[in-house]
């Protein structure tokens, strides 16, 4: 019934349980008991809460199905299930042989592979069932059965290989194995990829596919691969391969140098259903001849890695001819066809038209190659810089012709006979010659001869002695058409043909230009790098090679050294990577550059296809109890929030007021009467309008100001107090001040005021911070501000703060006030008027604070402070304006708390001493120091 | 098991026990504290209007103290000789003391906690304090059914206007009419409408400076709210319900907004220099009214 889900249940029978669901929904749906009734006469107060308020009757419907999931759920685990239960395998109980492509077309999904081979392994294990394990693209070798454990072992000691597997190379000892093993059931773990001929293998599989005993693990083949690298002219050119028009279409190369440094990037795409694409870098030479190694990015496997050795780099030509430079008609020109040739593999250089030294001028350039195309007679000069070049690593290579036929110098690899042959001509019996096959000592050798090649006239050596082994490439009848001879480090080849059509059609031919292709590949990079002159018959072991996802690693055990002349496909025995030494290197590439990427067509096998990377029959049962217990937690959470314990909703509901309210400000805002209302500051209990600026132009008074707390019966006391200063400051001194003002320190200007009476009320909100940063500037501008928190009675020493010293702190918390001391009893603060002992109010028990005086020097001055020495803050608690309230009649408001009769007389005094102070500063403090004053006087 | 009991309007009258428990209440209430403020306050007779203050006629002439306005000065007469005066009129302001009762339906209510009902104890506490007023000598009134009066019989005065209206027996806030300058303010109420409106009325009372002292009745299960489990809510004046899953988080709320509730009424005391004084009714009634009266005692201290 469950056939069509990967899932299947180890006990079904639990499942009836889940026929109980609807009874258990029943249940849970039981009404919440009704709740009892409260009459409640301040529900009144909360009614804006109420709409939010409503508990659902019922249980609401997403907690049931929360329930009923954990009941499922809970059903469902104790039923066993099994995710990917595996399928009926059929009456297998032979053994089992495990083929696994381990080639780079497995690399993109290898750990996956390893995966599920293990566990075609595992399950061989639980069947006893003995195991063989094949890696395809390791050497063939005898196969044999081993314990499922043992088989493991080699499982994992299986690697990844470089190379494509060869599979036919297994072929035999498959026979020879499912021969003496009729029932074994057979396991291909494929990459899907054909390479090399793998028709026989496949041949045999359908046999085995046809019997029933063979299973196919194989997902489809994505795996990109590059081919062909080329250093054309301007670009280096890589094909890219994908096996099939799925695969991703798009992607980038990267190349990188000799030390993995990127050096370049460019984009490919596959058009259409196309499995080839290029991509082109574009480069500079330069950077061009440095890359050593082309990737595709993001792509780890060997295949997509394109190594470059010195043969791809591109060298540089210089070809001069000895002909008039006709540009009217090239293909006339013997340069033509040379450049032609060469163009595609190297930069070619000419002189400039009308140099007087052409040939000095380009070697100046740093050529690799320099084609002298039917020059005759050169210089001493030239001779001389051409030799130095050659004996520098360069190569010469020249072309003959009528001038070359008549000039004499030793800058050719063999004598040269004077005057020529000709072929085919009307004179001569001969018909043209073809090309003999190249000889094994020769560097052509390896290149398929054209038969189409003729040539009817030549330049003959003379027969010298060691003139076979100076010839490169002959004539049928063994005149030596190129010759060659290593002078130096470099070399001096020579066609004995011109480099144009007239003597023969060569440079019309392909081979023309694989033949100027080795001559170049002969040479350098440049002059100073050397080649032995055997290396070309040498073997190269390898130096760098890549592993299986396309890194590079030192060479194993199996790797051999490979010829020169090696340009096959990556095999077990020679991988991929760098042979021979840094300067004369060869890559081994996974791909040839005939190699396509072939998708084998499995499902033709008729074998069950398996795929590649899902896990094998996987219990559930912990993770679906997992999931009922968060599906608990959960209901539990709901449970709570229902109930009102949790307390998300209770925030937002609190929030929601705060939102009204902020929005019906914003809409207040708009209209004007409201703007100017809310100009005013809320909150605070002040309503009166700013004290007006004209008030004070006209009054120009000396005033005392005390801060409206926003408490009636504070305020109301700060007022009287300082109007009874006011009297007593009348009555006794030279200042008549003006009426007392209560300020708005939130935006009432402080600069007017001498004295500011700050009454602390506990319970206030603390003033803005502009406002603490205007009362720093008032401070730090001379004015004196009295904090009076009012609690001297309350305040038990060693006691806790008040609420008015805990409001004071929170105060001054950030407002930067100088260091405080109580108040020093030889303070000019008990001087400035009156000699006090100390600051008595309405209570005389409290300390009173001032700034802390600096310490007195040696000589007893103190030193001279800013705002007149005068301690801009004073804080005391002993409620001074309640001492010096007054009625109507002059009466005191308030009763004082201290035994002493004279109290409100001393607090007045106190007041007139701290008005004093705020108005004359250090005065008095001088004139602490009249007696030495006076004694100096007297002097 | 807590049990609430709901008065009905012709229950939230003042009936013969109310009257004479007030009674009872005024008369063992101190009135030390009335006379003393009466020496004090007044040397000229029983009330202190014989003094200087705001009025028509003259009063008498005073030296000019110094740093009282120049502006006071009675130049005619200072110009008789070298000193200063300043000429002041008799204080002719009428003073009374105007009381207002909550009889409203949330004031009807009574819980197994409480000694009485809300609206008993507010009758109880207002009659008594406007005996012991008058007693005192201060003229008291009903807001909006009686004038001030200084009658004997206050109590029965204002037991006989309350039974009269049947309109008052709704409202719950006090008149919407601005008080006399001098004259004080006792409202008695449970504080259960929105506070911004009772602010509003506060305010508007005051607007012309006239003091006050609000007596807050409140039931004790209003106050802490001991209810858990699930519950429904019903209000007395305005039929709202609320079902609540669970009382004792929703009351935990509840608490927290009385607080507000009650801080927004303080705060609009405090703007006017009002006093807020809360009553439960677990407690006797003679706190409250001990507390209203020595407060009143207080506020006509010097300075007025």
């Amino acid at each position: 019934m469950l056939s069509s889900l990967p899932i299947a249940f180890s006990a079904p029978l639990a499942l009836a349980a889940l026929a109980l669901l609807p009874a258990l929904w029943l249940i849970l749906r039981v009404t919440p008991p009704r709740p009892r009734r409260i009459d409640f006469p301040p529900l009144k107060i909360m009614a804006d809460l109420i709409a939010k308020r409503e508990m659902p009757a019922h249980t609401p419907w997403w907690l049931l199905a929360l329930r009923m999931a954990v009941a499922a759920l809970a059903i469902l685990a104790v039923a066993g299930p099994v995710w990917n239960p595996p399928r009926e395998a059929g009456p297998m109980r032979g053994p089992m042989l495990l083929l696994i492509d381990n080639g780079f077309g497995a690399a993109t999904d290898w750990p996956e592979r390893q995966a599920i081979s293990e566990s075609r392994l595992a399950a061989a294990a639980r069947e006893g069932r003995p195991v063989a394990i094949v890696g395809l693209a390791e050497a063939s070798g005898e196969i044999a059965l081993s314990e499922p454990r043992a088989a493991l072992d080699r499982l994992r000691a299986l690697a990844l290989q470089p190379h494509a597997p060869d599979r036919s190379a297994h072929l035999q000892r498959i026979e020879a194995f499912l021969r003496s093993a009729p029932e074994a059931e057979t396991v291909w773990v494929s990459d899907g990829l054909s390479i090399a001929d793998d028709g026989p293998f496949l041949a045999r599989l359908k046999q085995e596919a046809d019997a029933r005993r063979l299973s196919i693990h194989a997902g489809s083949p994505s795996q990109l691969a590059l081919t062909s690298p080329e250093n054309l002219a301007g670009a280096l050119a890589v094909k890219v391969l994908r096996p099939t028009s799925a695969a991703t279409a798009t992607g980038h190369v990267r190349a990188l140098d000799l030390k993995g440094l990127p050096l370049g990037d460019a984009p490919f795409i596959f058009n259409g259903s196309d499995l080839q694409a290029s991509a082109r870098l574009t480069l500079p030479i330069e950077v061009r001849n440095a890359v050593s190694r082309l990737e595709i990015v993001g792509e780890r496997s060997a295949a997509a890695v394109a190594l470059l050795d010195d043969r791809a780099k591109r060298r540089r030509v210089g070809i001069v001819s000895g002909t008039t430079t006709d540009t009217a008609q090239p293909l006339l020109s013997p340069t033509y066809y040379v450049s032609r040739a060469l163009s595609p593999f190297a930069e070619i250089r000419e002189p400039r038209p009308g140099s007087t030294d052409p040939i000095g001028e380009l070697l100046a350039q740093n050529l690799s190659v320099l084609v002298l195309a039917d020059i005759g007679a050169l210089d001493g000069d030239t001779v001389g810089k051409i030799n130095s070049f050659i004996q520098r690593g360069g190569v010469l290579l020249r072309f003959a012709g009528a001038r070359l036929a008549a000039a004499a110098d030793d800058l050719t690899p063999v004598r040269l006979r004077r005057g020529g042959r000709t072929l085919g001509g009307g004179l001569s019996w001969e018909t043209p010659r073809k090309l003999a096959p190249f000889t094994r000592e020769s560097p052509f050798f390896g290149i398929a001869i054209n038969d189409d090649v003729r040539v009817s006239r030549q330049i003959l050596a003379e027969p010298e002695a060691d003139l076979a082994k100076k010839t490169w490439a002959a004539l049928e009848d063994g005149t030596p058409v190129v010759t060659g001879e290593r002078r130096g480090d470099g070399m001096i080849a020579m066609m004995h043909v011109t480099a144009d059509t007239t003597w023969s059609n060569l440079p019309l031919s392909g081979l023309f230009v694989d033949m100027l292709r080795k001559v170049v590949s002969l040479a350098g990079t440049g002059p100073s790098e050397a080649q032995g002159e055997d290396a070309r018959v040498d073997t190269l072991s390898p130096t760098r090679v890549l592993d299986g996802h396309g890194a590079f690693r030192s060479p194993p055990a199996t790797a051999q050294p490979v010829a020169r002349t090696f340009s096959g496909r990556a095999t077990l025995a020679h991988p991929p990577g760098i042979y021979g030494p840094a300067d004369g290197s060869l890559a081994v590439n996974a791909l040839n550059p005939a190699d396509s990427l072939k998708a084998i067509d499995l499902a033709a096998l008729g074998a069950p296809i398996l795929p590649v990377d899902k896990p094998v029959a996987f219990d559930i049962r912990p993770q679906l109890l997992v999931l009922a217990l968060l599906c608990l937690i959960a209901d539990t959470l709901a449970t709570l929030w229902l109930g009102g314990r949790l307390n998300i909703a209770r925030r937002a509901g609190r929030a929601a007021p705060a939102a009204i309210l902020l929005a019906l400000v914003l809409v207040g805002a708009a209209t004007p009467e409201m703007a100017r209302a809310q100009a005013a500051p809320t909150g605070a209990a002040d309503d009166r309008p700013p004290i007006p600026r004209e008030l004070f132009a006209a009054g120009a008074v000396t005033r005392l100001a005390y801060v409206v707390t926003g408490d009636k019966a504070v305020d109301d006391m700060s007022k009287a107090g300082l109007a009874g200063l006011n009297v007593v400051l009348g009555a006794r001194t030279a200042l008549e001040p003006g009426e007392a003002v209560g300020v708005n320190a939130d935006r009432d200007e402080l600069a007017f005021f001498p004295v500011l009476y700050w009454p602390i009320v506990a319970g206030r909100p603390i003033p803005a911070p502009e406002t603490l940063r205007k009362l720093e500037a008032y401070m730090k501008g001379g004015g004196l501000v009295i904090f009076d928190t009012r609690d001297a009675m309350s305040a038990r020493p060693g006691g806790g703060t008040t609420p008015e010293g805990e409001q004071l702190r929170r105060m001054l918390q950030t407002l930067d006030i100088p260091e405080l001391e109580p108040l020093p009893r030889d303070h000019v603060l008990t001087k400035t008027f009156y000699i006090l002992d100390g600051f008595v109010g309405r209570y005389d028990t409290g300390t009173t604070w001032v700034e802390i005086l600096p310490p007195a020097g040696e000589d007893g001055r103190r030193p001279a402070r800013a705002g007149d020495n005068v301690s801009p803050i004073v804080i005391t608690s002993n409620d001074l304006a309640s001492a010096w309230a007054v009625g109507r009649r002059g009466e005191g408001l308030v009763p004082l708390s201290g035994s002493d009769p004279r109290q409100r007389e001393m607090a007045l005094r106190a007041g007139v001493n701290l008005v004093m102070y705020a108005l004359t500063g250090n005065y008095k403090a001088d004139q602490v120091h009249v007696p030495a004053l006076l004694e100096r006087l007297g002097q | 098991m807590l049990r609430m009991r709901v008065l009905g309007t012709s229950e939230r009258q003042p009936a013969r026990p109310v009257l004479t428990a007030s009674l009872d209440l005024a008369a063992r209430l101190p009135r030390l504290i009335l006379e003393a403020r009466r020496v004090s306050a007044s040397v000229h007779g029983i009330h202190g209007r014989r003094r200087a203050g705001p009025g028509e006629t003259f009063w008498q002439y005073r030296p000019l103290v110094t740093g009282e306005s120049a502006s006071r000065i009675d130049w005619r007469r200072s110009a008789r000789d070298g000193h200063l005066f300043v000429r002041e009129r008799e204080w002719e302001a009428s003073h009374a003391i105007w009381l207002w009762i909550d009889r409203s339906a949330s004031m009807g209510f009574a819980s197994s906690l409480a000694l009485a009902s809300k609206v008993d104890r507010a009758l109880i506490a207002g009659f008594a304090l406007a005996e012991t007023l008058v007693e005192g000598g201060e003229r008291v009134g009903h807001l909006g059914l009686t004038r001030a009066l200084a009658s004997r019989r206050i109590v029965e005065t204002l037991a006989q206007a309350i039974l009269v209206d049947a309109k008052g027996a709704e409202a719950d806030l006090p008149p919407d009419a601005p008080l006399p300058r001098l004259a004080d303010a006792i409202i008695i109420t449970d504080g259960l409408s929105p506070a911004a409106s009772l602010a509003k009325r506060i305010a508007t009372m005051a607007s012309s400076g006239a003091r006050g002292h609000v007596l807050l009745i409140a039931d004790p299960i209003e106050e802490t709210f001991p209810f858990t489990g699930q519950a429904e809510l019903f209000d007395l004046e305005d039929g709202l319900s609320l079902r609540v899953g669970d009382a004792g988080s929703w009351g935990l709320e509840y608490r927290q907004r009385l607080e507000a509730h009650r801080d927004a009424i303080k705060e609009a005391c405090r703007k006017v220099g009002w006093t807020l004084t809360l009553h439960r009714t677990d407690r006797p009634a003679s706190e409250g009214v001990l507390r209203i009266a020595s407060l009143i005692a207080a506020s006509r201290g010097p300075g007025r």
